[in-house]
């Protein structure tokens, strides 16, 4: 009677420690999950100011209507896509980025530059919102690395600890900031 | 905002993280920002009043030197009231996986932390033994810096993910403002070098300098070679030629704004260091000086130098490349000039204006995607979830 108490005793030990490991892995994973809603949100954010600030600079009357309106075009373009993480949203980004790369050449920003306090203002914007989408975008990229890692741990997988959160995917696209803006 | 932040090495001794957290938090504090600075420091050591004392440190052996950190459950509380108190919108941790008070705050904070990671010497073991215990604590970690390419590689192959580089800062003004002495400085044809060492330590390259001197020297009598830094002068005078010996004037410990002095008087500052340092921050307050700097051509090194194009380099280890690089800058004055304008212009990209507005960019992108995460409506099983404790 005895044995079998103890074995009681054992199998109920084991599955307490069984559900504490499962509500702590529950608890990290929401936590990561938290994490990589709240990067997700700053990267959307971060590239909503970036088409933004574009869009404000092609409207500015201190470009030439030929590179306004290329830029506009872009910026409009990244404004317009669904706002979720996807290969569109990524294949417009890279092509303003690409836009702001060629509309932004030596001349133009020295122009800018030399516009007075207007033309500084647009290009410290942009400036500011190229650096912070590369920031965004690691910070995003990181967090995802991490749920990966621990979604693959194989208690999270025949628990089904994730639920129904699709698996993320990182984030890939052309961010790099214009050369000449100097950011 | 409200920003805290932690350094895990004592204030009680000075030190490459400990300066960083000082200067750091001065430049957010000139911001406008409220900054706490947790630290481990002596009951009788001075502190600045945004510095909260974590209590008395302990040297312990760690990664291979002797450091000064907290540790233990008294530590861990001071940590958890600190950080109750303090409501921090940003926590900002630096050296996360040294066993003091950032790895305690690691443990205990909720919302957006942000690390800096300026070592690029960890130990692989003590990061394979110690992953599993840190690691779900290191995943609350929401954006990584790391002050070099090396702290950077440091990042990537033991903490997985990448960090974004953002180098240490320096107030370039406080260099570039300096007064000359004119005791420090040369003629434009007899130009003084100087060189600033931390005793003999490993990788400070000083045999390398008591080498390559002669090549110098001889070349040009009556140049003067300022020594600085702690040591014993007669223990690097041994070894010297007679003649060499003769043109050292060594200066001992120096207080900053001697530093400051030395840079700003010197013709050519000479760095030659074999090793061991992942940043070269005395390279840019020697540029910010306006000295012309000759360098070993660490890869740190040659990034700062800009590859050589704000200052010279010479081949790491070679006393004969040094000697030579040293007598062509002594005896080019406008080759010296068209250096050291380079350095002082590219030492501004590493004024705390510049380096402090990227870690500002940093915390404000973790903060706002933060507050847009939380705007956004939740389905109402993780509000029914979370409650009103909501994080």
């Amino acid at each position: 009677m005895t044995g079998l108490a103890t074995w009681g005793f054992a199998a109920l030990f084991v599955l307490v420690l069984v559900g504490w490991h499962l509500s702590y892995t529950a608890a990290r994973l929401d936590r990561l999950h938290v994490r990589l809603s709240g990067t997700l949100a700053a990267l959307d954010a971060q590239l909503v100011r970036r088409a933004e600030a574009s869009v404000e600079l092609a409207n500015s009357g201190l470009l030439d209507g030929a590179t306004a309106l290329l830029l506009a075009d872009a910026a409009a373009a990244a404004l317009e896509a669904p706002h979720e993480s996807g290969e569109q949203r990524e294949l417009v980004e890279s092509d303003l980025t690409e836009a702001l790369d060629v509309a932004l050449t030596d001349e133009v920003v020295a122009g800018l530059e030399a516009s007075g306090l207007l033309g500084q203002d647009y290009l410290g914007r942009l400036r500011s919102a190229c650096t912070r989408v590369q920031l965004a975008r690691r910070f995003h990229n990181d967090a995802v690395t991490d749920v990966r890692r621990v979604r693959r741990a194989w208690v999270v997988r025949v628990f089904h600890l994730a639920g129904h959160t699709p698996l993320p995917g990182t984030v890939e696209f052309a961010d790099e900031a214009p050369t000449r803006l100097g950011a | 905002m409200r920003i805290g932040i932690v350094c895990p090495y004592s204030f009680d001794v000075p030190g490459g993280v400990q300066f960083h957290v000082r200067d750091l938090a001065e430049h957010l504090l000139g911001q406008g920002h409220d900054v706490s600075v947790l630290a481990p420091a002596d009951s009788d050591t001075l502190l600045q009043d945004y510095v909260v004392s974590a209590g008395r440190a302990t040297p312990v052996r760690y990664n291979g030197s002797v450091a000064r950190l907290n540790f233990g459950p008294v530590s861990a509380a001071k940590v958890g009231r600190w950080l109750e108190r303090g409501d921090f919108d940003v926590l900002h941790l630096h050296e996360p996986v040294t066993p003091s008070i950032s790895v305690l705050a690691l443990f205990a904070a909720q919302g957006p932390i942000v690390a800096t990671f300026h070592t690029s010497m960890l130990r692989s073991r003590t990061m394979q033994t110690a992953y599993p215990l840190v690691r779900p604590s290191l995943e609350k970690i929401a954006a990584r810096i790391a002050v070099s390419e090396d702290a950077r590689r440091t990042v990537t192959t033991h903490v997985g993910g990448d960090a974004v580089v953002i180098p240490n800062g320096v107030y370039v003004d406080r260099f570039a403002d300096a007064s000359r002495r004119p005791e420090w400085t040369g003629t434009e044809q007899r130009p003084t070098v100087a060189f600033l060492g931390r005793g003999g330590g490993a990788g400070k390259g000083r045999p390398v300098v008591a080498a390559g001197l002669p090549g110098g020297v001889q070349g040009l009598p009556g140049l003067g070679v300022l020594v600085a830094g702690p040591g014993d002068p007669d223990a690097a005078r041994d070894g010297m030629p007679p003649g060499v010996a003769d043109a050292c004037e060594f200066l001992g410990a120096v207080s900053d704004e001697d530093k400051a002095s030395l840079l700003a008087s010197a013709g050519v500052y000479v760095a030659p260091n074999t090793g061991g340092e992942s940043f070269g921050i005395i390279l840019i307050e020697a540029m910010s000086a306006g000295a012309c700097v000759l360098a070993s051509d660490l890869p740190a090194f040659s990034r700062v130098l800009d590859g050589g194009a704000a200052g010279r380099l010479f081949r790491n280890e070679d006393p004969a490349d040094l000697g030579r690089c040293l007598l062509e800058l002594l005896r080019d004055p406008a080759g010296r000039r068209v250096l050291a304008d380079a350095g002082a212009r590219r030492a501004r990209l590493f004024d705390w204006s510049v380096v402090g507005g990227r870690v500002l960019a940093v915390y404000e992108t973790l903060v706002e995607g933060r507050a847009a995460a939380r705007a956004a409506p939740q389905p109402g099983w993780q509000r029914f979830l979370r409650g009103g404790v909501g994080r």
